[in-house]
């Protein structure tokens, strides 16, 4: 049976909801009158249809129920090869479908839509459901009539008003055409001079430039959004009285003030109209006045990805900027354009800026280093060593010993307090100064004084600090002179039993005041024994939970190395190692510098005869005449 | 829409549809431009493509402010074929004369 049945018709069909307002209805019936065009319905039904349809959809969302009033009515047509089937579906009341066509009295406002529908198609039914209701209209189609018809020698006029319009439209399309390859070439030339580098203010005034010839334009202004304070600022402008100040989004009094903030507030295009502006505003209100009380023109937002990025206005000064369809695309797709290539710009800008701070960190990282001595002095009957680790950022972390005469050592630990290539200048010129200072003192709160004058000018004009600690050493005696710049205090050992000493911290870092005044305060160094110099770096290293290391942690690590067991290097790493293991994951907030001093359990005479010794048993040379050296060189 | 004065006589054109989309504004504009005893009112269709029942409404409404067609002439010119067999259908022409030019 399926087998033989006829060939059926394959119906086309077309499906559309609308929204419940007249111009979504007749756009709706628009539609259908264009897919029943594609099937070859002649004029005179394709005109019954249309309106038919545009009939019932009003009537669909004007009947609706209250609690129907946004549901989207549907409107569908099937086309066969015999008939024409429309179908509108409401949520309507309803209402009774007369039998016949009853004419409608022409003095009648209203109530025509059903009796045109009833009059020009072939077949109606109201199908009542709930929630819904179809209409359903029919139409045959006129198989050969209908062709013939289409074919049928049109009269002279109506020829002369196809030509017409013909002609009408191809001159729009010429225009819309043209308007568009200025525009792409427009565009293409902005594209191929952003490779050249040059300015953004540079590119967008060469794009603008474009536009103004474009749209006959003679002004334009072009603001961008800062991130920081959230204000429009003119980025640039086609004169200089154009380029006021910035517009505040939203003003403080929360509305928008003017045509240019109106546009950026609410995302949408808006018409530069001053004729209200004029008689009541003022400059500040409309900052768009200063291209003259007669200027118009358009606003539109720059936006990127749903963000505002700017805007552009643009318009004539004597009035008379065309705000059509047309033109008002064109701004837009320059505005999408600009917004596009002043964020690439930006981006790249930025780039560049993060790549010279990278370089710059590098560089003071290189000075840095070269600040720390290669090899710290070796003397007889004691060891030395420091160390320092650099935070990502670089700050002005340093230590320095210097061998003054055959008995009296100078270390020194200094933190210039700020970043990147000044810190490490300064650290540098201390560095220089120190070594100038030492020829006429070798007291340490006298050097800090020294130090402190020759810096204080340089150091406050830049708002710059360093906090030092000097420490000289009596190398016979052990005997300690410290003084220190608002440092770290210094942690030793003393002679007996007493565990670790503290020498405190008194005097304001270098550069802070003019004359500061200094204080040398005295210790001895216990045999054995150790002494540290550090820089807060160390103290202040914190742990994933946030804990400090601190002053305490690191005492009682001095105390067990109050006699140490290893030589001053391994003693070092170990220090570090220590500061590492409590870090853990954690990142390292700032520099960290120390310099570690220990002193052999035998003196330094007594390690310098068994040092002696040592190599002549394994010379087996007779042994020399010995006495203390008289010198000790680093 | 166009809307010309010519003394007493009103003239309507460039009107591309009159329906429910466009017949309230169709018939404010008329009530706003309409002189006070006018004798001519003409409606160009010759580029109207398309009449709803809303826009018949309006001509309605027309007829209905020139005291029913006695104060006034109310002309419509040039009406598409399909619009002048609607005219027709709804007896317009009793209200309206309908020419061609």
């Amino acid at each position: 049976m399926a087998a033989t049945s006829l060939q059926p018709d394959r119906p086309a069909a077309l499906r559309l909801s609308f929204l419940p307002d007249p111009r979504s209805a007749r756009a709706a019936a628009a539609v259908i009158r264009g897919f029943l065009t594609e099937q070859g319905i002649p004029e005179k039904d394709l005109f019954a249809c249309e309106l038919c349809v545009a009939e019932a959809c009003n009537n669909a969302f004007e009947y609706a129920r209250p609690a129907e009033r946004n549901y989207h009515p549907i409107a569908d047509a099937v086309c066969t090869e015999g008939e024409i089937e429309l179908r509108v579906t409401d949520r309507s009341t309803g209402f009774d479908l007369p039998e016949r066509a009853e004419a409608v009295s022409p003095a009648a406002e209203r109530g025509r839509g059903l009796f045109i529908i009833r009059s020009m198609m072939d077949e109606v039914s109201y199908l009542r459901g709930s929630p819904e209701n179809v209409l359903v209209m029919r139409k045959r189609r006129q198989r050969d009539s209908g062709s013939a018809a289409l074919k049928a020698p049109l009269s002279a006029p109506e020829l002369a008003a196809e030509l017409t319009d013909c002609k009408r439209t191809i001159a729009g399309m010429a225009r819309e055409l043209c308007f568009r390859t200025e525009t792409l070439s427009a565009v293409f030339r902005c594209c191929a001079e952003l490779g050249r580098g040059g300015e953004a203010k540079d590119f967008a005034n060469r794009l603008l430039s474009d536009l103004l010839n474009l749209t006959s334009g003679d002004w334009y202004v072009f603001r961008l959004l800062s991130a920081q304070d959230h204000r429009l600022h003119v980025e640039t402008a086609s004169h200089p009285e154009l380029q006021s100040g910035p517009i505040s989004l939203p003003a403080a009094d929360g509305s928008p003030r003017g045509i240019e903030a109106t546009a950026a507030a609410t995302l949408t295009p808006a018409r530069v109209d001053l004729r209200g502006a004029r008689s009541n505003g003022s400059a500040a209100d409309e900052p768009l006045l200063a291209a003259g009380a007669e200027a118009d023109g358009l606003v539109h937002p720059l936006c990127f990805a749903g963000t505002l990025v700017g805007t552009l206005a643009v318009g004539r000064r004597r009035g008379g900027f065309s705000a059509g369809e047309l033109q008002t695309e064109v701004v837009r797709t320059f505005a999408e354009f600009l917004a596009l290539q002043t964020l690439n710009l930006r981006r790249r800008e930025e780039e560049l800026r993060d790549r010279v701070v990278v370089r710059e960190m590098e560089i003071a990282q290189e000075i840095q280093r070269s600040l720390l001595p290669l090899d710290l002095p070796q003397l007889p009957g004691y060891g030395l060593t420091g160390a320092w680790q650099s935070a990502r950022e670089v700050g002005g972390d340093f230590y320095d010993a210097l061998v003054l005469n055959d008995r009296s050592l100078l270390l020194l630990v200094a933190d210039v307090m700020g970043k990147g290539v000044p810190a490490a200048l300064f650290a540098t010129i201390m560095r220089g100064a120190l070594r100038g200072l030492v020829a006429r003192s070798d007291d340490p709160a006298e050097l800090l004084r020294g130090l402190n004058s020759l810096l204080y000018p340089e150091l406050s004009r830049v708002n710059m600090f360093i906090t030092a600690q000097v420490v000289q050493m009596d190398l016979r005696n052990r005997r300690i002179q410290a003084a220190s710049a608002g440092h770290c205090p210094l942690i030793f050992s003393p002679p007996g039993h007493a565990a670790v000493s503290v020498l405190p911290t008194r005097g304001l870092p270098l550069g802070v005041l003019p004359n500061s005044d200094y204080r040398t305060e005295t210790g001895v160094l216990g045999r054995p024994g150790t002494l540290l110099l550090y820089t807060d770096g160390l103290t202040d290293a914190r742990n994933p939970a946030g804990e400090m290391f601190g002053q305490r942690r690191l005492m009682d690590w001095m105390r067990a190395q109050r006699r140490p067991q290893f030589e001053a290097a391994v003693l070092g790493k170990q220090l570090l190692k220590e500061v590492n293991r409590f870090r853990g994951d954690a990142p390292m907030g700032d520099d960290q510098a120390f310099m570690l001093l220990t002193a052999d359990e035998m003196s330094a005479r007594a390690a310098v005869h068994a040092w002696w010794q040592a190599r002549l048993v394994r010379r087996s040379l007779p042994r020399p005449a010995f006495s203390e050296p008289t010198a000790i060189r680093p | 829409m166009k809307i010309e004065h010519t003394g007493q006589n009103l003239r309507i054109s460039e009107l591309p549809e009159l329906t429910s989309v466009n017949s309230g504004h169709f018939r404010d504009e008329l009530r706003a431009a309409l002189p006070t005893s006018p004798s001519l009112i003409e409606i160009d269709l010759s580029q109207t493509r398309f009449v709803d029942s809303s826009g018949l409404g309006a001509l309605f409404a027309l007829y209905r402010s020139t005291g029913d067609g006695r104060s006034a002439i109310l002309r419509l010119v040039n009406p598409a074929p399909e619009i002048q067999q609607l005219f027709e259908l709804t007896q317009m022409q009793q209200l309206f004369e309908i020419v061609q030019r």
